[in-house]
């Protein structure tokens, strides 16, 4: 079974509270459709970075949840991260990774080992406090509450079929800068 | 002629810096810190600034975050910093090569202050460091050059105040600044 990536999101853009977001790549265009709000930022132009991105936020925030909506070919491109974030123990971390197999901005090429690679079994390895493999839309809903405020950093392998967009096709969006200034911003005053 | 400089020096600059950072974000209207110490420094460990990697073990007002790459120091720091926590990045030249792209997607596209603690390891005492026989320490400052990337050699104890200086710059240029660490710390 596989989850369409919207629906996972759109479970998320509900559930989240006042979470700070950090989307990536294909979870990118249909999050700022679901949550354009400017308590997300989006990993633009340093593929690989969500993680250590929403590990900085959530090290400087401790009193909010951040969460990370990371691609498997992107986690993939910085993997130590997780044995930094599993050192750093936020506790306010959730690391959600969305598992299609593939590069799928650049057209669909296999990911180094494809969809045999195992993320929760990696963070577990690394440290992380938990992980989860969700594959079912049903399954996410009832179990997204308790995830959502489980003590970090925990990890969760989303199984998904392709987005309908990508960075590419659906290009727009704020640029990064402006993005972080926005969440600097509204961090600031609260 | 560079001198080395000691650790305790080192940590006493960067107390310094962290101590004007977080009262120019306060006086920003960030709130107050949530954390007890005064900073964070990110580090992949680098040879040449051992002895203040062992200073700061014993630290309690700098915490310290060893990271897998520079690419991450990098963007934590930049996390750190929309936060308003603020951060070093203590690496050495080969590091900074390795993470160029964070260099220019975090700290310049993004116009993030990152400032930089970078070990020249290898650095001839008798030879200015663009004439190094060594790669890693001759395209330092060139290669900081190409990026427009402010940059500044520490080569003894009269320079620290180059600590403070830069990561204000940093800050005040909202993009990234380099302390380059001229001789092996004592």
């Amino acid at each position: 079974m596989a989850i369409k990536p919207e629906e996972a999101l759109r479970l998320i853009a509900g559930a989240r509270g006042d979470a700070i977001c950090v989307p990536t790549m294909t979870t990118s265009p249909a999050w700022r459709t679901l949550a354009p709000d400017d308590l997300s930022v989006t990993c633009i132009g340093f593929m690989g970075g969500a993680s250590a991105l929403g590990l900085g936020l959530a090290l400087a925030r401790p009193d909010r949840r951040v969460i990370v909506l990371d691609g498997d070919g992107s986690l993939l491109m910085q993997l130590g991260s997780l044995a930094t974030i599993a050192g750093a123990r936020p506790r306010n971390l959730v690391h959600v990774v969305f598992k299609n197999g593939v590069y799928h901005t650049s057209g669909s090429q296999e990911i180094p080992g494809g969809l045999a690679v195992d993320f929760v079994m990696m963070a577990r390895a690394a440290g992380y406090r938990d992980g989860w493999s969700l594959g079912d839309l049903d399954d996410l809903r009832r179990r997204l509450p308790s995830i959502l405020a489980a003590e970090g950093p925990v990890l969760v392998e989303l199984r998904t079929t392709l987005a309908a967009e990508t960075p590419v096709t659906a290009r727009g969006g704020a640029p990064f800068h402006e993005q972080a200034e926005a969440l600097r911003t509204r961090l600031r005053g609260a | 002629m560079p001198e080395s400089i000691p650790a305790s020096l080192i940590v006493d600059a960067l107390k310094d810096t962290f101590r004007e950072a977080r009262a120019a974000f306060a006086a920003e209207g960030a709130p107050p810190s949530r954390h007890g110490h005064l900073g964070w420094v990110l580090s992949v460990p680098d040879t040449h600034q051992r002895t203040v990697l062992t200073a700061l073990d014993k630290e309690r007002a700098i915490r310290t975050l060893t990271c897998a790459t520079e690419d991450e120091a990098v963007t934590i720091a930049a996390g750190l910093y929309l936060g308003a926590e603020p951060a070093v990045v203590m690496i050495q030249h080969a590091g900074l090569y390795a993470s160029v792209n964070t260099l220019r997607g975090v700290a310049l596209d993004g116009r993030l202050p990152v400032f930089y603690l970078v070990g020249l390891l290898s650095r001839e005492r008798d030879r200015d460091p663009r004439a190094s026989r060594h790669s890693m320490v001759r395209y330092c400052e060139p290669l900081l050059d190409v990026f427009g990337v402010p940059h500044a050699r520490l080569e003894g104890p009269d320079d620290l105040g180059l600590i403070p200086e830069y990561h204000r710059l940093s800050r005040e240029r909202r993009g990234p600044a380099v302390v380059l660490v001229g001789l092996e710390t004592a």
